[in-house]
């Protein structure tokens, strides 16, 4: 279905030349078969979405650069045509459902393809029936797009772009923005659109672990311009995205490596690896008194009467699905959110009422789009406007940023760091006043395994017996590495408030994937196994 | 009311704006303080009456604030720029401020006014608010997405772009309203400008946005052209630009004569038929069918009437008593 010969992709400054030295594909030759489930994955920013694009002409014509070789799609060469060329044969899904929307009406944004392509309208009912079964949206048909959870708008997303009749799906990382219970909705779907109907399916996903069971083959975009494709078992040598199951399969020296939790579950039981007890941080001084905290917009009430004690030396999980008041929380508790009543006593001093460059020394907050926070132009500006702010000794900033992210050439633009080093700049900037509480929202979003691990490392080194540290996220994986304690957040009010062994443990509600492995008391993250 | 024949659901979107306009032409024609208010208040119950849930019909309170603000101003300037000199029968007795601007030149601000001169600038005010909420009625009720799906073939593509634009205006306040909550996460030294703080990542967001739908857009087959020739395409344009200018020469002439000349009228004519020609030209070359097409059904045939009626009335001065 599709053949790629030869192609290679080079990113071009504005003077012409390429960007990197070698090009981001270099001399690609692949093969996809009809109905082939394939997961493309990669570390970020190696190029999985460049590689998507040039199957749909995005690439060059939305991203700019320069494109050699040939792309054979069914037969076909559409090598340097237009995106609506490939229209008819390729369905595209991007990561933000809802900026990718061009009607406000499911059943208008369901059609809008088909009727670009001039399929009349009695072809176009019957090809809708099958896919809006498949897809379970019949009883949205009628909704505006905007009343959608994240879910169900991805989901209408993919029948939009099938709807035409197209061979090949593509789809670049559908489920990032999505929460648990939204993520596992379009995944399941996909694992009947490649079962049931026969179309080609190329998924780029950072939720290796729940999908990679399913798929037929997994192609790996190594980031220096080679692309490999093969069996899922053999793919996975690169620690930089191996997902936790891969990473055990390599510690335990597992031949093949297992893909699917079962086969994991049946191995780990003949072989019962030892593994040590999870390194908990001892609370520290009381830090933060959260006092009967309410926060309620009109009717709704986004977090209702919290009671809630935060010590130093401890990374605090905040867990729960979206709209379940994570963030409201995190507001509230950093001073400058909503409240409708409570306090949130910091030394014996309401956070709402500090002075602004007082709350700003005290209490750092990292927002779920941390990127939103940097405006300068290079990074050795953003790292000497933030001395000059917190009026500390030049080159601080620097330091911490160098311990969390490395040594990094200061002339780069902070639009050109990766996620996780803008992350990391973010952080640096933040606690240069040595700040004694750390909020972060949803700091996982985007980040590859790799950089999730760094993040993790430098929660680490931030924690402080000074310092308390409040982390909102629903990644269980991450949050089973780094947490001392695990606060669920339901609808606004704390169900259940435990150690990461109870919370995330085999016999609990969100069990950790080594944790459903092992069914062993008290092991929830990979750390922990000894090999 | 959801079900009955009127409901919105089942009239054709331009129905309601037609509707709109000829309220809005019978309040610039009419001097009438009663029958201004009727028309703003017969724009407000129709809009109250037929809304839907979607989120166009939510902004009538904006119309009805909007509206109120125009009367004020209109009636708070007349009463700061006063230009009377002692009416009288003063309705209102006010201190005269005489500013001398440049010699000669001098300005009077305040000072008595006249119930007659209060009047007019009331009815000015509620004119402006009668066609704001004769206009927000049309748009409230007829969502701007459902009328591109009417326009015929050849204004499609000019359409997209202005329904796109209507629809980037809350996008972008969302952004900025984003960006403005967590730039007080982070200070800002004294040397440093605030706006780059708050106009980059907004202006990111906002091209970032527009690049992605165009890429949807084109990815899903929209600028697709059926097969034509060559020829075919350059006679199009050509009848195009032929309509343009004839309609603008046309328009210009009798705008500048007196008096209605019969070339003037012609040339204007020739050049709206010449546009009817290129519309029914550019549609034979396009590709694109229409799901959902919606037809004019008797709901829209009886507000039909009702703009004829009012437009009628209008124009022959009933409704100016």
């Amino acid at each position: 279905m599709i053949t790629l010969r030869d192609l290679t992709f080079s990113y071009l400054k504005p003077d012409g030349t390429p960007v990197t030295e070698t090009p981001q594909l270099n001399r690609v030759n692949l093969e996809v078969a009809e109905g082939e489930f394939v997961l493309v994955c990669g570390p970020t920013g190696s190029g999985k979405s460049t590689l998507l694009k040039t199957l749909n002409g995005l690439a060059p014509r939305f991203t700019g650069g320069l494109l050699s070789g040939e792309v054979i799609l069914d037969g076909k060469d559409l090598t340097g045509k237009e995106p609506h060329d490939f229209a008819h044969l390729v369905g595209f899904v991007n990561q933000q459902p809802e900026g990718f929307f061009v009607t406000d009406t499911v059943i208008d944004e369901i059609v809008y393809g088909a009727e670009q392509l001039g399929m009349p309208v009695a072809e176009i009912d019957d090809r809708i029936k099958p896919i809006i079964e498949i897809l379970n949206i019949g009883d949205l048909l009628y909704r505006p797009l905007a009343t959608l959870s994240g879910g169900q708008q991805q989901r209408v997303a993919i029948a939009a772009a099938l709807v035409a009749g197209q061979k090949i799906l593509l789809l670049d990382e559908p489920t990032s923005a999505l929460d648990f219970a939204g993520a596992t909705e379009v995944l399941s779907s996909l694992k009947k659109l490649a079962h049931e109907s026969g179309v080609t399916i190329l998924l780029a996903e950072h939720r290796i672990s729940r999908v990679i069971a399913e798929v037929d083959s997994v192609l790996v975009v190594h980031g220096d311009g080679s692309v490999t494709k093969g069996d899922p078992a053999t793919q996975f040598n690169d620690a930089r995205f191996a997902p936790p199951i891969i990473q055990l399969g390599a510690m335990l020296g597992w031949k093949p490596l297992s893909i699917s939790t079962e086969d994991a579950a049946a191995r780990w039981a003949k072989q019962s690896p030892d593994f040590q007890e999870k390194k908990l941080h001892e609370p520290g001084k009381k830090i933060l008194e959260i006092d009967s905290l309410k926060v309620t917009f009109g009717n709704v009430a986004a977090v209702s009467a919290t009671n809630l004690d935060l010590y130093a030396n401890q990374v605090t999980a905040i867990m729960g699905e979206n709209g379940s008041g994570k963030t409201s929380l995190c507001w509230a508790i950093q001073g400058l959110g909503e409240r409708s009543a409570g306090t949130v006593l910091l030394d014996g001093q309401d956070t709402a009422e500090l002075a602004r460059d007082a709350r700003l020394d005290l209490v750092a907050m990292i927002p779920q789009r941390a990127a939103d926070l940097l405006f300068l132009h290079s990074l050795a500006d953003e790292l000497k406007e933030s001395d000059t702010f917190a009026q500390v000794e030049p080159g601080t900033t620097a330091n911490l940023f160098a311990q969390l992210a490395g040594r990094i050439d200061t002339s780069i633009h902070p639009r050109d760091l990766s996620a996780g080093q803008q992350l990391a700049l973010v952080l640096a900037i933040q606690l240069a006043k040595q700040a004694k509480v750390l909020i972060l929202d949803e700091p996982t979003r985007g980040l590859d395994y790799a950089a999730k691990r760094a993040l993790a490392k430098q929660l680490q080194l931030l924690r402080s017996p000074e310092r308390t540290i409040v982390l909102a996220s629903h990644d269980v994986e991450f949050v089973a590495e780094v947490a001392d304690r695990v606060i669920k957040l339901q609808a606004g009010q704390i169900v259940a408030d435990q150690s990461p062994i109870e919370a995330l443990g085999w016999k609990s509600q969100l069990p950790s994937q080594l944790a459903q492995i092992s069914r062993a008391d008290g092991l929830v993250s990979i750390e922990q196994v000894l090999a | 009311m959801k079900n009955s024949f009127l409901s919105v659901s089942k009239t054709h979107p331009a129905t309601w704006w037609l509707l709109g306009l000829a309220l809005a032409i019978t309040a610039s024609l009419s001097a009438t303080p009663l029958v201004l208010f009727a028309i703003g208040a017969v724009s407000m119950l129709l809009v109250l009456a037929f809304r839907d849930e979607s989120a166009w019909s939510r902004s009538v309170s904006f119309y009805l604030k909007l509206a109120a603000a125009v009367v004020a101003i209109r009636v708070l300037f007349r009463i700061i720029f006063n230009l009377e000199s002692s009416p009288a029968n003063p309705l209102l007795v006010l201190p005269e401020i005489n500013l001398t601007l440049a010699e000669g030149v001098s300005l009077k601000l305040f000072g008595s006014i006249s119930a007659l001169s209060f009047q007019s600038a009331l009815t000015d005010g509620l004119r402006l608010a009668a066609i704001i909420l004769a206009v927000g009625m049309a748009n409230s009720l007829a969502n701007p997405m459902k009328l591109l799906k009417s326009t015929p073939g050849a204004l499609y593509e000019i359409a997209t772009a202005i329904s796109i634009a209507i629809n980037l205006a809350p996008q972008l306040i969302a952004s900025l309203n984003r960006v403005r909550r967590v730039r007080g996460l982070r200070g800002q030294s004294k040397g440093i400008r605030a706006l780059p703080g708050l106009v980059i990542p907004v202006l990111e967001d906002t091209i970032d946005q527009s690049m992605s739908l165009a890429a949807s857009m084109s990815a899903r087959g929209f600028g697709r052209k059926g097969q034509r020739s060559k020829m075919a395409l350059k006679i199009t344009r050509f009848t195009g630009l032929a309509a343009i200018t004839m309609i603008a020469v046309g328009v210009f002439l009798l705008l500048i004569t007196p008096t209605t000349q019969v070339l003037d009228l012609s040339i204007a004519i020739a050049g709206l038929a010449f546009a009817v020609v290129y519309i029914k030209m550019s549609a034979l070359g396009s590709l694109r069918t229409k799901y959902r097409k919606q037809a004019f059904q008797s709901g829209d045939y009886c507000l039909f009437v009702l703009t004829a009626a009012l437009l009628v009335s209008a124009f022959t001065g009933v409704l100016q008593f």
